[in-house]
Parts: structure tokens; sequence; C-alpha cells
């Protein structure tokens, strides 16, 4: 848990919350919040003293909330006992919880939304789950100007990351890998074909995903009816080949994908040598998913035949991780650009009041005196002295505003309160 | 020395330092996507385009005939070509990934056209005819498309073999997808054939016209049917399925190493008869 105060021209944030390297699944499944409760758990905190303003994310990894405090420790106790503790007792053990404040809390959500601390790096998900938690505190009412511009920054970062860096690019799971194995091979995947062999989780997955990605075809065979039933009413899209018009399937098809559970090979070299000289010149992306293998490995000499299995997808997206790691330098310095821009506006929400005060009282000082000074001065110089006073103000001020709006100047600003306390603007408001 | 004659001196350096250039920042853009090299690399070989049409215009009117009359002046007109299809390609295709080795190779040709380059180019009767501005461009139009069908090839091979091998590293993820090399690459092979069968043609009932006699021989005149009959063959298997990407690719490479042969070392060494191309 990180300690210590915050600079009096940072917002006083506050973020408590687990994740993925903190707590085991059944764990974080315990603080794992739908809408309902969510919105549930917003409206509680908004009710208490202790606490202005509250944000919640909850995904399958990480339990969040940001909070603006009134009171720091108490703020801090009521969100880490009523959302965490509350539910799941033992993330009070070391470690399982973490709490960050001020412009570390603001960091850390800025690097969350821009994927830097997904359990996979750059992962797209977390950006919508941003938006939406902001959304939800906003009808709420949970959230309020703080936290709704550090969201805004939040969603800006990530979508930056995203656009300029390529921490989301290539694909870092299997089904993705085999999308983009075929599009590599063909010239578009809504012209491709694809036969997916078994009806497993393996071929779940990847038949999500060659979906997703807008395949022209979806088709599946599997010995067990059952469970290609089962498969496509969860993916209507897919189309059914029985088992014995596998071969003439395959002809057809631009890409196999075999996951099934067979003791010995569904395809042999020979078959798929004969299957290919059926539709000469065109490739086919052959991808043995099975354990022990569905594919005879023979079957990799053939010109026209990519096979590919579980090792050469594994290498792919280690490779794309290792692309993406190189990305996290690149989108640090854009979190830190959007931190310093919020942390720039937050310090204008603090500065403006107390800037409008000192001209206010300078404005009331000059009429005060400029009074006394013209009942001694002839009527036609009334003009000249009045512009003559407020251009005294005005460039005496100048300087000083611009400080504190943070305009002018580097790192050094000037306290708010003692600024404060030297111009006694308390004693001038009212 | 003329105005004309120094500005072509200054274009011969010139260019293959621009080309050089305009491939290296391909090259970035290749390797890391870079801002910069995205907004460089195509102005920079526009404007290199530019200044090579420029200096072709000068050769044409310093030597009042089609600038094709020497292996140096051939070469870097297949040079230009190839550059003005790699724009094409381009633009239309929306593909900038292949500009490394496009542009690398135009790059090369340009080198050689400018270190073969003579201070004094023949004057023969035979270059003021227009059937030999209509021979030599369709040649030249051949030789510039078979040079693109082989640095597609030579791409086509190199994503194959990572793709084959499982091995994902320089060009996986970087290029077009197979297919899309393969269709370039047999479109500029079409393309090339068309272009050189023609040129062949005329050449042969004109040679025969002109001169009667045993041409046919020259060893230019023969490799240049080899390469012909290498390229129809290639399109032929291709067409009846016997032949795949990977061996039209191959096919693409040998023929190049032959245009070249005959283009350099052919003519500089053997040919009589085709003294001049």
């Amino acid at each position: 848990m990180s300690g210590g105060a915050t600079p009096r021209h940072d917002p006083p944030l506050l973020v408590v919350g687990t994740d993925h390297r903190c707590a085991p699944l059944p764990l974080r499944e315990r603080v794992a919040y739908d809408p309902a409760a969510a919105e549930e758990l917003l409206v509680h905190l908004l009710a208490r003293d202790e606490v202005a303003e509250a944000l919640l994310l909850s995904t399958c990894n990480r339990t969040e909330v940001y909070a603006l405090p009134r009171d720091e420790e108490p703020g801090y106790r009521l969100v880490r006992e009523r959302a965490f503790l509350a539910r799941a007792p033992e993330l009070e053990s070391a470690g399982r919880l973490y709490v960050k404040r001020g412009v570390e809390a603001a960091r850390h959500l800025l690097r969350v939304a821009a994927g830097l601390e997904s359990m996979v790096l750059g992962e797209p998900e977390v950006l919508g789950q941003v938006k939406q938690a902001a959304a939800l505190a906003d009808a709420v009412g949970s959230s309020g100007v703080v936290l709704r511009r550090l969201a805004a920054g939040a969603a800006a970062a990530g979508a930056r990351a995203r656009a300029e860096t390529a921490i989301a690019s290539g694909a870092v799971s299997l089904g993705y890998a085999v999308v983009e194995l075929a599009r590599n091979i063909f010239t578009a995947l809504d012209r491709t074909r694809v036969l997916i062999l078994g009806a497993g989780e393996t071929a779940r997955l990847t038949a999500r995903a060659l979906l997703d990605r807008g395949a022209l075809e979806v088709r599946l065979a599997n010995r067990t009816p059952e469970r290609s039933r089962a498969l496509r009413e969860e993916l209507p899209e897919l189309a059914e080949v029985p088992w014995g018009d596998l071969l003439p399937a395959v002809a057809a098809a631009d890409v196999v994908i075999a996951s099934t559970a067979a003791p010995e090979p569904v395809l042999t070299a020979a078959a798929l040598r004969e299957t290919t000289g059926r539709r000469p010149g065109r490739p086919l992306l052959v991808v043995d998913l099975g354990v022990p293998r569905n594919v005879e490995a023979e079957a990799a000499r053939l010109d026209t035949v990519f096979l590919h299995s579980l090792d050469s997808l594994e290498a792919l997206i280690d490779r794309n991780l290792r692309h993406r790691r190189e990305e996290v330098p690149a989108v640090e310095e854009l979190v830190e650009r959007e931190l310093s821009r919020f942390r720039a506006w937050y310090r204008t929400l603090e500065a403006e009041p107390l800037v409008a005060r000192l001209q206010k009282q300078a404005e009331r000082i000059r009429a005060e005196e400029l009074a006394r000074a013209l009942a001694e001065l002839p009527p036609e110089s009334h003009d000249a002295v009045d512009r003559l006073t407020r251009a005294l103000v005005r460039k005496i001020l100048h300087h000083p505003s611009a400080r504190l709006r943070g305009k002018e100047g580097g790192e050094d600003l000037p306290r708010l309160d003692l600024v404060r306390e030297l111009f006694r603007l308390d004693d001038d408001e009212g | 020395m003329s105005p004309l004659d120094r500005f072509l001196d200054a274009a011969n350096v010139l260019l293959p330092v621009v080309y050089l250039s305009a491939a290296v920042a391909y090259g970035y853009l290749f390797f890391t996507g870079g801002e910069r090299a995205r907004r460089l690399a195509t102005p920079l070989l526009a404007a290199t385009v530019a200044l090579h049409l420029a200096a072709l215009a000068a050769t044409w009117a310093r030597w009042q005939q089609l600038p094709a009359a020497t292996v140096a002046q051939a070469l870097s007109v297949v040079a230009f070509a190839v550059a003005v299809v790699y724009l094409f390609v381009e633009h239309y295709g929306r593909e900038r990934s292949t500009g490394l080795w496009l542009v690398g190779l135009v790059f090369l040709f340009q080198l050689l056209a400018s270190l073969l380059r003579r201070p004094d180019v023949p004057d023969r009767e035979l270059y003021g005819s227009p059937l030999f501005a209509v021979h030599v461009s369709l040649a030249l139009l051949g030789y510039a498309a078979f040079a693109v069908a082989a640095a597609y090839g030579y791409l086509f091979l190199r994503l194959y073999r990572e793709l084959k091998a499982g091995r994902f590293s320089t060009f996986f993820g970087r290029l077009p997808p197979l297919e899309v090399l393969e269709r370039m690459m047999v479109g500029a092979l079409g393309v090339g054939l068309v272009a050189l069968a023609a040129s062949v043609g005329l050449g042969v009932v004109w040679a025969d016209l002109l001169f009667g006699r045993g041409w046919i021989t020259d060893p230019k005149i023969v490799i240049t049917f080899a390469t012909l009959a290498l390229y129809a063959l290639a399109l032929l298997l291709r067409r009846l399925g016997r032949w795949h990407g990977r061996q039209t690719a191959l096919a693409s490479l040998v023929g190049l190493g032959a245009i070249l042969f005959s283009l350099l070392a052919v003519n500089l060494l053997f040919t009589d008869f085709h003294g001049f191309l």
C-alpha cells in the first residue's frame, strides 16, 4: 500500500483494487460486480460523507474503486471495507489489495485504459470496460467533475495508445493467431472458407475468432453430432458438414482447423495430396491443434499446404508479445502526456477561483483609492487616471495570475494556500 | 561543355544517390513503420522519378534519338519504368510494404546504368527509325515488367518460406499476403511476355527485311528466345496447375538473371549484330 500526502496542486484521488497479479481467480470472482451490484455500491459510497466522487471498474481480471475522498483516511477505509472486505475478508492479507493516491491513482487508470496493466499486454477490451465504468458512474451520479475528466483522459490515452503505437497489434490468442496466419496467405478473410474439425473448446474459440474477423464461411465437422449441435447453438453462423463428407469439404476449404481428440490422424498426407490436386495452385492452410496430431506431419511437404501446429502458433504469439513489449515505452510516454494534461486541468480548477478573488480584491482596492484621488484631481484628468490605474493593476497581476494557472514556469508551482494567506483572500470573500 | 551535358553528368551521379535514399526511406518504413519515413518515402521517390524523366528527355534532346542506344541508356529506361510501375502499384493498391524491394531494384539498375555510361553514343541510321523506337520501347517495357515480376517473386519466396517453416521473422506480417504477391508477379510476367514477344516479333520481321542474313544465331537473340520460352512455359504450367507460386517465382528470378546476362555480358562481349542492346 503506497502512502504519502498528496501535493496540494494534485487532485486528492484514491484507488483501491485487486487484480490478476494480487489475487487468484476465486477471490477476484467474489469482488466482481455486475452492473446492478456496481450501481448499488456507488450509490452507497455517494451517500456517505467520506467520499465526494466514486467510479468502479470491475472486469474478469481486476476490480478497482477510484474515489475522490473528502477526507483521505476515512475515505480509504470506507472503500476498502465496503467494496472489498465485506465480500472477501481474505483480501485483508498482505499483498491482496493495492492502494494508490493522488497522481499515482490517476496514472494507474490511464495505464489500465492503455492496456499496460492487463494480463495480456495491450488487450483491447479494457478500454471499452473503462468507458462503461465511467458511463455507469455518470448515470448514477457518483462521478463528478474530477473523475469524469480523469475517465475522459483515460479513454483518450487508451485510444491514442492503440492508434499511434503497436501495443495492441498482432494476435496473442490461439484463435486470432490463426486469423493472422490466414491474413498472410489469403487475399482477404471475407473470401476465405474455413473448415473446423472437432467441437471442443479450442474449436469454439477459433471459430469465434474467425467469425468475428469476417471469414466468408465457417463449417464444422465432428464425429459426435450432439457436440456439434451444442456448438452450433452457441454459434449459429456455423454450417455443419457430415463427417463422411470430410475430404470434399477439405477440398472446398481454404483453412482447415483440426482440433479433435482422435488418437490417430484424421487427415493423412495422401488424402491431402489428393484433395489439393483437385484445387491446383490454391494454398491450403492446415492448423493442427490436436494432441496427438490430427494431421500427418508428411503433409507439410506438399507445395501448396501450409501446416501449422500448436508450437508454431505459440511461437507467433510469443513474437507478437515481444513486439508489444517493445511498444511499452512509447505508450508510457503517451500516458505521461495525458497525465500532465489532467494535472494542468486540475490546477486551473483550483487556481481559477483564487485568481478571480485576487483580481476582485485588486479591483476593489483600485476603485477605493481612485475615488479618494479623483476628489482632488481636475475632472479632465479622471479618464486618464482611471485608465492608468487599470493598466497598473492588470500589469502587476498578469504574471502572478499566469503562474497560478500554471501557464508559465516549470514544476515549482506556487502554493495556492500561501497566495491565499499572503493576500488574505479568504477574509475578502463575501 | 553545354548546359545539357552538364545536367546529364550531374543527373548521372544524382539519380542513383537519390534512388538509394528513397530505398532507405522505404526500408525504414518496412522495418519500423515510422511516421517520418511514411511522410518522406513517396515524395522522395516521386521527385526522383521526375528528375529521371527530365534526364531521359535531356538525353533524347542531346542525341536526337530514343534514349536507348546503349546498354547504359537501356538500363536507365528500365529503372525509370520500374519506378513508375511501383508508384502506380503504391497509389492504386495503397500498398507501400514492397517499396524497399522495388525501389532497391530501381537503384541497382540505375547504378549499373550510371557506371556503364559512355560519353559518346553510337550514331546509326537505324536509331532514327520509328520501328527501332517501337521495337526497343516494347523490349524495355518487357524487361521492366520482368524485373517487377522478379521482385515480387523474391518476396513471394521469402514469405512462402517463413510460412512453410513456421518462422515468423522479417517478412511475416509486413508484406501483402502470398496470394496477392503471386497475382502481382504473374500479372507482371504476363505484361512482360506480351511486350517482349511483340518486340521480338517485330525485330524478327524487320531484321529479315533489312539484313536478310543469319541473325538468328546471334547470342543475344538466342538468349532472348530462351528467356521468352521459359516465361511462356512458366505461365502455361501454372495455368495447367502443374506449377504453383513457388515454381513460378523461381522461374521469374531465373528469367531476370537471363535478361541481365543478355543485357550486360552478352551485349558487351559476344554479340555483333545486336551490339546496341
